[in-house]
């Protein structure tokens, strides 16, 4: 018997984060310098929430490392013509060759003003993987930060393939970029499309295989049987893009079917907005003088600013009151003696139409089922009942709502973010144990402690970085090509509100530019990095035909790709397991990272680079140094950007700025930093001490899980039902807009509304389909969508053997799913070779007969299409992207829109 | 004493394939190799439909199926249950992947990379490992990590240094690992709280691998065998394949060894009432001297063939091939000599040669199409027909005498033959077999339809009247005995050889679900 793995010449430490569900430790085991086997790390099973484990897609790694398909030295482009028809010629040139031919159009667009003449940074660049870049990326944000206005504004995925509403509505809610039942402790959860158990990482498969261990009620509501609605004790199979109506039948049920005090009234009348009186235009009654927002004192019978001490607020009622209304650009109307009825009221009024007879016919799902699904939550709500965190006592409301991409982004996202927040505050589960939690904020700083970010803002509520709307704060000249603060007030102004700006809107400008806007202009400069917008964006050719046109693109390459194609340069990085580099990690972070830890760990370098790959640092450093802002960029990792701050009370080690630091150097301060800020300046220990021990954790206090405990302390109020916040700016966007003559975006200030109608979804894909490209929707009968694969998602290996090789043996990978009975009625069978076409492309694939899956529903998983990428490329394997539409109609007020086009098969030939 | 099991919890795996790809590198198995793996199974119809991820690999069972037939004792299983393989004794025959109920077992020939042996990685480079190559492979537990790691003082299942890859990286906690004779173990307290069945249970085999499936360890209702499902939708990954283990090569052997032997004994039986035709006699040797070279040219060990006499103990490809040594010595001498008692001990070899070629397929277990008891009389039947038929063609050929002696012979073999068929066939229909199996058995190709059984019956009846022509009828008789019975074993052997496919008992109940019932995809009555 012979067990190869066992013979190891050396173990490192490594973490992996190549999905927004990390950080994940690791150990990976080399043989003579070559790594060839990667494990969990069993030494951080205590600390980890998933025992040191990682996911499928670290195991690549390995053959990521060692493919002989890299690029293995610096490559230039010798033809001057791009497409996708052009062979780029590319020639392998040293370092020093490439990094002055960069530093030369860096120092070009220096010497013209970093801004263009249409007022957008000269230099841009796109990063995938929802931000996981940046921990395998070194010390680049400290060269971006250095360098000064980067345009991030071309997406590749973001804003089209995230949670998007989520983020936007999330973190002014509750401060929650991504939401997590908190699942340690939850009996119900009920689930529109969210599929944790593909993407939810180690931390979510893990913490979900326990709740189901206790016995979890899991409702899994989505148009195909996923991986996680496998994993469910129930599988809703709604009609697509129809989770709203099913949402607001459910708040329906609670509302109007079951007693009010089977709700959470004390929560409602203390930290919400539900009791704040509403005037006849729409907003709030305030009082005059202080301009606080009123609410109705039960005992005293009378109006009051909704801070008052020792009051009973109203709920429900109508109440002759005075006061003063605040509409847009603070136009005042006062009131004496109108009726007023508190937001809560308005609420119950709102939601009356929506019965779940009347949404039952909307998703395809029995009334029945809806109205079980929400008398189900209300019971395992414990509603009234408190549990003990750390000594603290908190609400215990174990039941939350979870919603998965294309649910909660484009058209429909705000209805059922609101919802599912709605629910929570109906039954004081926000924020509190067991209930719907946020986990990190990306939009609200400091970004690594939600507690922090939680300040005071108007009428008791939180605080919002919200892009001004008011006449002459409004940023009526865009400074990113997709106009984000100009557009999307949500969007906030923070690092990664680009990243969350409307991306695909950068990709239609540069198509053709949006009236009343700067010309649109190609970056003199893109960088790009762990990311193919070729194949991951929608309407792929109209992207490539983009990227086609930029002048100068530098693409730091693994292998050639559909991207770099592209490129006029390719650097050839160190990847995962041969970079040096220290993240912090613990504490709570996306998805479903919820630790009682918090601390630092190191990727280190397993083996040394193949070939002339070069260690992103010092990349980043050359850089710097070829474009004189060296000063800079080491004043930027001092001050933190590269993930630590390098001084702080008690201890500097802070980098000398004019030097050039080895990369050893710079990471070894930075651990040292980390050491330090970890003890409070106790301890120093450096690299070796990361080394040695891979990571390093000080406990993470598990209340701070919870933004209940930070509420409570500031006395705030979380921003709902009502929105009046929201209908307020909408109006002042709107104004701001017209006097400049935009009309083009009057579809999406339609989604500033106080309490979110109901719209025909479906009706508004068709009709923008139908509108846009003349043509018939019956004769497009099936609606395609796709979902994320654990093996797949995030991880940029569709070139990976092995990942093709196991991902194969997970139902739906490497064509298009369909309905047998659909099939049928086509005539087509297992393995058939069919053309699914949209108006705007088509695409092939084998057809994969499920039951698990709607009949009206077609369903490709992950992304695919390549035609560069080496492996990959022979895969033949169906994508989505090529056929959706970039659509201004089909873009909601966050700038996003949603993975979804009604399309036609066509059968090619027989199967196999 | 120690039994070590993994126990995988259905309601925990979410089929993400991490232990998969951990086995993968820990073993540093080829591309396409999988010792664990993990199914993608969906039960019910639109609406009503349930889907569940089952881990398998090497059962390490009690009674292993591969063990037993293993000629060369390459397999073995230690006092701890698990099963192993001597890659350095190991002559590549594949009758272990053939008795394996479970599709755990590969061979892999030659040295392949991920992209291409052109492109041999690195890593893949630095674990080549030639002594895997043209040998049986399969899970190992991870038994050198579980010995090291007791050797240290772990214990397997509880701490990682100790515990199988495939357990230790199971990012759900779906996957245990401990012994099942200890009862405070953790895998013993599992199996007192939950619901649990082991796959293809009526095989017999006690596989160490087994199934939670319900938390309700209270509800006691016995499981409902897994319903079989003809033609299940999207199932092809789970369902019975063709077994690819055995090709022609393998056929030739019984379809060369079961006419030859045959024909030896009828020669020799024809003896007793006209001079043996030692020709006949000669043929009948080289016929079977021809199929075992075929196998040779199947095995992955080639000049490791004399291992194959390791396991008379249990295995009856050891046995055949102890049957064939006496059986080509007495043969060969009596046809040099001409001493007909030599020819009759041949014989009686021969035909114990061709019992045990029967008993080899009654023996793997893996293909239902062979493990029926009825089969055995049938191929040693079609063994004997065969070389009867053959014997006509010789005799009607040459001395022309006893033509209608050998036409009657020929006769009630065929019948017997055919009554033999039927008799298996229902036998087989009555168990279920894979839907393919009775689609191919019961085709056109399979070569004891009726018709055709009858033909050859007209004939050899024919040729026993002692009419004109009864020479030819003989012949054709003969042949068609012959070639319909290889055509029949060459079926059997290969495009009807489906092999177990893969079963769930039940559904497993999701968190607050309910447990579904299972499914055994591919198999049908008939």
């Amino acid at each position: 018997m012979h067990t190869p793995g066992n013979t190891v010449s050396k173990t490192v430490s490594s973490y992996c984060y190549q999905c927004v569900a990390g950080p994940d430790l690791m150990k990976v085991d080399t043989l003579d310098g070559v790594p060839v086997q990667v494990r969990p790390n069993g030494t951080a099973a205590a600390v980890h929430p998933a025992h040191g484990k990682v996911c499928v897609k670290a195991f690549g790694l390995i053959q990521k490392t060692n493919n002989p398909h890299r690029v293995l030295t610096p490559m230039i482009r010798s033809n001057p013509r791009k497409g996708r028809g052009e062979d780029p010629g590319f020639r392998p040139a040293t370092w020093d060759e490439a990094l002055e031919l960069i530093c030369g159009k860096l120092n070009q667009a220096q010497a013209r003003g970093k801004m263009d003449d249409s007022g957008f940074p000269r230099v841009a660049a796109s990063f995938g993987g929802g931000g996981t870049p940046t921990v395998y990326m070194g010390t680049f944000p400290a060269f971006l930060s250095a360098w000064g206005p980067v345009d991030m504004s071309f997406g590749s995925g973001q804003g089209v393939k995230c949670y998007h509403s989520e983020h936007l509505y999330g973190e002014l809610w509750h401060r929650a970029f991504t939401v997590s039942p908190d699942t340690p402790l939850v009996e119900m959860v009920i689930s529109f499309g969210a599929n944790v158990e593909a993407s939810g990482g180690v931390c979510g498969v893990r913490r979900h295989a326990d709740a189901r261990d206790r016995g979890i009620r899991r409702v899994q509501v989505e148009p195909h049987l996923s991986v996680t609605g496998a994993c469910s004790a129930e599988w809703v199979p709604i009609r697509p893009k129809t989770d709203p109506a099913f949402m607001f039948a459910l708040v329906h049920v609670l509302l109007h079917e079951a007693g009010r005090k089977r709700l959470d009234l004390p929560f409602l009348k203390a930290m919400t907005s539900s009791p704040y009186l509403v005037a006849p235009n729409g907003f709030y009654l305030r009082d005059p003088a202080t301009k606080k927002p009123l609410v109705w004192d039960l005992g005293e019978g009378r109006a009051v600013p909704f801070d008052a001490k020792g009051i009973d607020p109203a709920l429900e009622g109508e109440f002759a009151v005075a006061g003063v209304e605040v509409g847009p650009d603070d136009v005042e109307w006062v009131h004496d003696g109108i009726p007023c009825r508190p937001a809560f009221a308005h609420l119950v009024d709102h939601v009356r139409p929506y019965s779940p007879e009347w949404a039952a016919e909307i998703c395809d799902v029995k009334a029945e089922v809806i109205r079980k699904t929400a008398l189900d939550f209300l019971d395992h709500a414990h509603v009234g009942e408190t549990t003990e965190v750390n000594g603290k006592e908190m609400p215990f409301r174990p039941v939350a709502i979870s919603l998965g991409k294309t649910v909660c982004n484009g058209w429909g996202g705000y209805e059922c973010v609101w919802a599912r927040t709605v629910m929570a505050v109906l039954i004081g589960g926000l924020e509190v144990p067991g209930g719907t939690l946020g986990t990190t904020v990306r939009l609200n700083r400091p970004a690594d402690n939600r507690w922090s970010s939680v300040v005071p803002g108007p009428d008791g509520f939180m605080n919002y970085p919200m892009n001004p709307t008011k006449k002459g704060e409004w940023q009526e000249v865009p400074t990113s090509r997709h106009a984000h603060q100009t557009l999307v007030p949500l969007a906030a102004n923070s690092p990664w509100s680009q990243a969350l700006g409307p991306t695909h809107l950068a990709w239609m400008a540069q198509k053709k530019g949006f009236e009343h806007l700067p010309k649109p202009t190609p970056p003199d400069v893109w960088f790009v990095y762990r990311t193919n917008p070729v194949i991951s964006f929608w309407d792929t050719g109209a992207v490539g035909e983009a990227i086609a046109n930029f002048p100068f693109t530098v693409c730091f390459a693994y292998t050639h790709d559909e991207t770099n194609h592209m490129a006029d340069v390719l650097l050839p990085e160190c990847t995962d397991l041969e970079g040096l580099q220290l993240i912090r990690i613990g504490g709570s972070k996306y998805v479903e990272q919820f630790w009682d830890h918090q601390g630092f760990a190191l990727r280190d370098p397993a083996a040394k680079p193949m070939g002339e790959a070069k260690d992103f640092t010092w990349i980043a450093t050359q850089l710097a140094k070829g474009t004189g802002l060296l000063g800079d960029y080491n004043m930027a990792i001092n001050k933190g950007a590269a993930g630590v701050r390098l001084f702080g009370k008690g201890f500097d080690f802070s980098l000398e700025p004019e030097v050039e630091h080895s990369v050893e150097g710079i990471w070894d301060a930075s651990c040292r930093a980390a050491s330090a800020e970890l003890t409070e300046g106790a301890e120093s220990q450096g690299l070796d001490y990361y080394r040695e021990h891979g990571f390093r954790m000080i406990p993470f206090p598990r209340e701070r899980w919870y933004l209940y405990p930070a509420m409570i302390e500031q006395g705030l109020r979380f921003e709902l039902p009502y929105q009046e916040r929201l209908l307020r700016i909408g109006q002042e966007l709107g104004a701001r807009l017209h006097e400049k003559g935009i009309t083009w975006w009057d579809r999406q200030l339609r989604e500033y509304e106080a309490l979110p109608h109901y719209q025909d979804l479906q009706g508004l894909w068709e009709h923008a389909q139908e509108a846009a490209y003349n043509v018939k929707i019956e004769d497009y009968p099936f609606w395609l969508l796709t979902t994320r694969s654990m093996q797949y998602s995030w991880g940029g290996n569709a070139g990976l053997q092995m990942i093709h090789e196991i991902a194969s043996n997970v139902a739906g990978h490497g064509g298009v799913m369909m309905n047998p009975e659909a099939a049928r009625r086509l005539g087509l069978e297992e393995g058939d070779l069919v053309e699914i076409a949209s108006p705007i492309a088509e695409t092939k694939g084998a057809v994969i007969l499920r039951q698990g899956i709607r009949p009206d529903t077609l369903l490709m998983i992950g992304q695919f299409d390549h035609w560069k990428t080496p492996f990959a490329k022979d895969l033949k394997t169906p994508s989505m992207n090529a056929l959706t539409p970039m659509s201004l109609e089909l873009t909601d007020a966050t700038g996003s829109g949603a993975d979804l086009v009604r399309v036609s098969v066509r059968k090619l030939g027989v199967g196999a | 004493m120690t039994r070590y099991a993994i126990v995988a919890d259905l309601n925990r795996c979410v089929g993400c394939q991490t232990c998969t790809a951990a086995c993968k590198h820990a073993n540093a198995t080829a591309p396409g190799v999988q010792w664990r793996k993990v199914l993608d199974f969906e039960t019910g119809e639109y609406p009503d439909v349930s889907r569940a991820f089952v881990p398998v690999g090497c059962m390490h069972c009690e009674t292993p199926s591969c063990m037993d037939v293993c000629p060369s004792t390459a397999t073995g299983q230690r006092a701890d249950g698990i099963v192993t393989i001597d890659y350095d004794i190991c002559i590549g025959c594949a009758y272990c992947a053939v008795a394996c109920p479970y599709q755990a077992r590969y061979r892999v020939d030659e040295p392949s990379a991920a992209y291409g042996v052109g492109k041999t990685m690195r890593h893949e480079a630095a674990r080549e490992d030639p002594a895997r190559l043209g040998v049986a492979q399969k899970c190992t537990m991870c038994v050198d990590v579980i010995d090291a790691g007791v050797a240290k003082g772990l214990v397997p299942g509880v701490d990682m240094g100790a515990t199988p890859v495939c357990v230790a990286s199971c990012i759900a906690g779906a996957l245990h690992m401990g012994d099942l004779d200890d009862p405070d173990s953790n895998v013993s307290q599992l199996l007192r709280e939950k619901r649990h069945f082991r796959m293809h249970e009526e095989m017999g085999n006690g596989p160490g691998f087994i199934y939670l499936y319900d938390g309700e360890i209270a509800d006691m209702t016995p499981i409902d065998p897994a319903p079989m499902v003809a033609d299940p939708v999207g199932l092809a990954a789970v369902s019975p394949k063709p077994q690819t283990s055995w090709d022609w090569r393998a056929a030739a052997n019984f379809m060369a060894g079961g006419a030859g032997t045959g024909l030896f004994a009828a020669t020799m039986l024809a003896g007793l009432f006209a001079p043996v035709i030692w020709g006949a006699a000669f043929a009948a040797l080289a016929l079977v001297g021809a199929g075992l070279f075929c196998v040779l040219l199947e095995i992955g060990r080639r000049w490791r063939f004399l291992n194959v006499f390791r396991n008379a103990r249990t295995s009856w490809m050891t046995r055949e091939a102890m049957m064939a040594v006496p059986f080509f010595a007495f043969g060969g001498l009596s046809w040099l000599t001409g001493w007909v008692v030599l020819g009759w001990l041949g014989a009686l070899f021969g035909l114990a040669f061709l019992y045990c070629q029967a008993r080899i397929l009654r023996a793997a277990k893996g293909i239902p199409a062979w493990r029926k008891p009825e089969l055995v009389p049938l191929i040693v039947s079609t063994g004997l027909a065969e070389g009867t038929g053959l014997l006509g063609v010789v005799v009607a050929t040459t001395t022309a005498t006893g033509v209608p002696g050998l036409g009657m012979a020929l006769a009630a073999l065929v019948a017997a033959r055919f009554v033999l068929w039927k008799r298996y066939r229902r036998a087989l229909g009555k168990t279920g077999a894979p839907v393919q199996t009775f689609r191919v058995l019961d085709g056109p190709r399979s070569g004891l339809i009726g018709a055709g059984q009858a033909a050859i019956l007209a004939l050899a009846g024919y040729a026993m009247l002692g009419l004109p022509l009864q020479g030819l009828a003989l012949v054709l008789a003969g042949l068609a005995a012959a070639g319909t019975g290889w055509l029949f074993k060459y079926t059997l052997i290969t495009r009807a050889a489906m092999n177990q496919g893969f079963a769930v008992e039940r559904m497993p109940a999701r968190g607050a679900g309910e447990s579904a019932p299972g499914i055994k995809p591919g198999w049908t009555t008939a």
